[in-house]
């Protein structure tokens, strides 16, 4: 059996209020997928799933391929179709991972709550690009690739070194101001007032402006090729990398990336400090030995002082 | 003060009750109840009118789903139906209850939130006022907005063993310690609005702001927010005001602060949400001119009562109890209490845990009949046999929360601890309890409120999370010291446990503090009086009792005496030690330290 709401009941990405890091990360692994994926860590109620939803609704149309914390692994990996088996038919049912191949995006809410069979399969596909399934009178090998998306509390407990840096970016959801709280909360329920309406201005005018961001994502994943990274810019991150102890060379390929993404979203064809700058916390936050370790994610004062004069320098 | 909203009764916990439900009908963002300090023998009365208020006037009530410590996640997410059918047996999946889409929606109850199985909590957090709720089952795919209503239970004592992420769910709560009835019949009010929310003004956002103070949650603050529209549209107001701010707090008993002068701003006005500003809500409806009319006081449609229009709650300042009870607890909580607890790959107990769910067998023991079955009635037909067959790949095996395998005894004698932090002293044994999740049974002698202080008192607790623990570190002392009886109940704890338990007892500690001086004869503790002097019969005693200790398995259980260094009569530890065949830990040094 299978039942799909017809209309989530998300508020669209454009009304989100603050929380501008998320947004950034999201975008950014929208205009160069090479990133990876994304994980948001964020404390309760900072609109993180809304978020990614709202995200994927905005620029694909519908939610994206969804990995609960109820999912049972043949629905991870795929099997057959129960109904079909009852009446005597073998149709086998794609899993999420598969599905996720399809559309490039695979989204675990609560992914630091996942069993942790079901992380050892993802990891086992992500870091292999090999979904080998041998059960139940299945006997297949795909080549699977997909971006993940993330969110999670970390008070509930952390992530696998191994999972954690298979999230190209990271970010954490900050707390708001009062007025971005006031306005925040406004804006909640206005939207859970005027989609009880018939027909809502308000909504269609926030369609509008997801039009806006979706037409400027779109135009900067077009001219993502064109961008250049020059050769000091490279050495740049590679130095920064080496300043913050970041583990492995995942997180120089990918801030490499984000930044010339950012460049893409600026409109410039040539990377520049400024973009690699900041896109720095958001590849290398998690990459840090402290964060490996079940450290914090934050990323402060200090950790930018240990790069800042690299690029002043520059 | 008068009121335009229904008018409430706060010292009327039933009326409240029924308040918060309706709001919870209303509203599928306040999907989760939470009551506090609700007595068990009102569960099933309140979750009665909490269903009929789903239900609605006219339709039946809501069906109640209840959910506890032996939840698992089979049946929370889906319900199968094995049938004998002329060609065999027939096998169907549909949607549990929980997630089902029928109306009216479902009551979910949970008895006591502090003991919910961790499958229930995890569904409760997918669940609980969210946009989404994606099930990925054998069988079984949704991606629906949840409907179903969470009513849950907890005193507020446990509120702090609680995850905040749980906790954090439940908008609607209510302290409700003074409840003693429940009106039988069920609501006979109009049915819940369903059309349109009345319109939140910003006057009212900024008053839930007030209300709450800065360091609120943005949940609390939605909830808060939600909980006065909810009322507004009850009362069949088109817009929600402060006063409505203040009539939800006072409904789930936060205190109501003055608010701070008006400033010029109408009621209505809103600045549009981010990013080029957006038509304002109320704008909508006022096109072309002049606003819409507000609806007049006397044009209130009240929800609870006929009675004339009177203040809303007690006088600003007044609470009716804390919602949040979990902003100060002190009590201790369950480290990643969200995820499935491991399960062990062997060992004694791996088989004697509860079941929490099943899971593919390696091996032939403990088999999940049912599910096995099941499993192999789906692929009956594709197998093509005549009898009914079981292969290896559809057996499944039960899926067991872990026993505890250790056991800590503490003999806590509180009258040799003066000043003392035993706490330093203790630690590696309550950090060893907790890493190897560990039973634990404290004995303690010589405490101030002891029923009798001739007499060891004892309680057994799952593990060192249990509040009494930390409550019986910090006991003020007594007089007396009846520590014979205290080592005699500590022998008859742990025999017990090797007798009960056999083999699946790995290990067990027996950890003394005791400056050794018993001033109380075994025979007085026995009796409940003493007979004359007391000279040095109460630590004879000890010694005798603890000579009990020789006779057990010594190879799993291990015994330490901490060293109180109380001078003088420094070596009594000592002489315990020996006897009880244990290591002396040092405790506090022997400068008081």
């Amino acid at each position: 059996m299978s039942r799909t709401s017809p209309g989530a009941w998300i508020l669209p990405y454009s009304c989100v209020v603050g929380q501008d890091d998320l947004k950034l990360a999201l975008e950014l692994n929208h205009v160069a997928p090479g990133i990876g994926g994304v994980l948001i860590a964020g404390q309760r109620g900072t609109a993180k799933s809304t978020i990614v939803r709202a995200f994927a609704l905005m620029m694909h149309g519908e939610l994206p391929v969804t990995l609960p914390i109820n999912a049972t692994d043949d629905r991870v990996v795929g099997g057959w179709q129960l109904d079909a088996l009852m009446r005597g038919e073998t149709r086998e049912q794609p899993g999420l991972l598969e599905e996720a191949h399809d559309k490039g995006l695979l989204y675990v809410d609560e992914v630091n709550l996942l069993d942790d069979h079901v992380v050892n399969i993802i990891l086992d596909v992500v870091s292999t690009g090999v979904l080998s399934v041998q059960r139940e009178g299945l006997a297949s090998a795909k080549q699977l690739a997909f971006g993940l998306v993330g969110t999670m509390n970390p008070e509930e407990g952390g992530l696998r070194p191994q999972l954690l840096d298979r999230f190209g970016l990271m970010v954490t959801a900050a707390d708001l101001d009062t007025d971005a709280r006031h306005r925040m909360i406004r804006t909640v329920l206005t939207f859970e007032e005027e989609r009880t309406r018939g027909t809502s201005e308000w909504l269609a005018e926030a369609e509008r402006h997801n039009g806006v961001v979706r037409d400027r994502l779109e135009a900067a994943r077009e001219r993502f090729p064109q961008v250049e990274v020059p050769d000091d810019i490279l050495r740049l991150c590679a130095e920064a990398a080496g300043q913050l102890d970041a583990v492995g060379q995942r997180g120089e390929i990918v801030a490499t990336q984000a930044a010339r993404a950012l460049a893409a979203l600026d409109g410039v064809l040539r990377v520049q400090p400024r973009h690699l700058l900041q896109a720095l916390p958001l590849a290398l936050r998690h990459r840090r030995p402290e964060a490996a370790h079940g450290g914090t994610f934050d990323w402060g004062r200090d950790d930018h002082a240990r790069i800042k004069d690299l690029f002043d320098a520059g | 003060m008068t009121t335009a909203t229904p008018a409430l009764e706060p010292s009327d916990d039933a009326r409240r009750l029924e308040c918060a439900f309706r709001c919870a009908a209303l509203d599928p963002a306040l999907a989760g109840v939470l009551l506090f300090d609700l007595e068990p023998r009102l569960i099933e009365p309140v979750s009665r009118v909490f269903a009929a208020v789903l239900g609605g006037p006219a339709g039946p009530p809501a069906a109640r789903i209840p959910l506890g410590a032996a939840t698992r996640d089979e049946e929370l997410w889906c319900r199968s139906r094995l049938e004998r059918r002329p060609d065999g047996i027939a096998f169907t999946v549909g949607p549990s209850p929980l997630v089902d889409g029928a109306a009216p929606p479902p009551l979910a109850v949970v008895a006591d939130l502090a003991s919910l199985s961790v499958a229930g909590m995890r569904a409760a957090v997918q669940l609980i006022g969210a946009d989404l709720v994606s099930v990925e089952q054998p069988g079984l795919r949704i991606a629906d907005r949840p409907r179903t209503r969470w009513l849950a239970l907890c005193r507020s004592e446990d509120a702090g063993r609680v995850t905040p992420h749980l906790l954090d769910r439940f908008a609607v709560r209510l302290a409700v310690p003074g409840l003693r009835t429940v009106p039988d019949a069920g609501p006979t009010d109009a049915p819940l609005p369903h059309d349109t929310f009345a319109t939140t003004t910003d006057r009212a956002v900024t008053r839930v702001h007030e209300i709450l103070g800065p360091g609120a949650g943005p949940r609390r603050s939605l909830a808060l927010a939600r909980i006065a529209r909810a009322l507004a549209t009850l009362g069949g107001h088109r817009e929600v005001t402060a006063q409505h701010c203040e009539e939800a707090a006072r409904l789930i008993g936060l205190r109501v602060t003055e608010p701070t002068p008006a400033d010029d701003r109408a009621d209505s006005e809103a600045p549009g949400p981010r990013l080029p500003p957006l038509p304002r809500p109320g704008d909508i409806g006022r096109r072309g001119g002049r606003p819409a009319k507000r609806r007049r006081s006397e044009e209130k449609l009240p929800l609870l009562a006929s009675g004339p229009a009177e203040g809303v709650g007690p006088a600003p300042g007044a609470t009716l109890g804390m919602p949040y009870p979990e902003d100060e607890a002190m009590a201790l909580r369950e480290f990643m209490p969200l995820r499935n607890p491991w399960q062990r790959r062997s060992g004694p107990t791996s088989t004697r845990g509860a079941v929490v769910g099943t899971r593919r067998a390696r091996d032939l023991r403990d088999l999940a009949l049912v599910r096995t079955v099941r499993e192999a009635a789906v692929h009956q037909r594709i197998r093509g046999n005549r009898e009914f067959t079981v292969a290896p790949v559809d057996l499944h095996s039960n899926l067991r929360a872990p026993a505890p395998e250790r056991l800590l005894t503490l003999l806590l004698d509180h009258t040799c601890r003066g000043d003392w932090d035993w706490q330093d002293a203790l630690t590696p044994f309550l950090q060893w309890a907790y890493t190897s999740r560990a039973a634990i049974h404290v004995v303690e002698v010589g405490g101030a409120d002891a029923a009798d202080e001739l007499r060891a008192e004892s309680f057994a607790a799952r593990g060192v999370l249990d509040p009494r623990v930390l409550a019986a570190l910090y006991r003020p002392k007594g007089r007396a010291t009846p520590l014979a009886h205290g080592i005699e109940q500590a022998g008859q704890v742990l025999r017990q446990a090797f007798r009960r338990q056999g083999s699946a007892l790995a290990e067990a500690w027996l950890v003394v503090v005791t400056d050794g001086r018993g001033n109380v004869p075994l025979r007085a503790s026995h009796t409940g009086r003493l007979h004359g002097p007391v000279a040095v019969q109460g630590i004879e005693d000890s010694l005798t009792a603890a000579a009990s200790f020789a006779a057990m398995d010594r190879g799993r259980l291990n015994v330490a005496v901490v060293d109180t260094a109380r001078r003088p009569y420094g070596d009594l530890p000592f002489a315990l030690a020996d006897t009880l065949g244990a290591t002396v830990v040092e405790g506090r040094d022997s400068h008081g330290g």
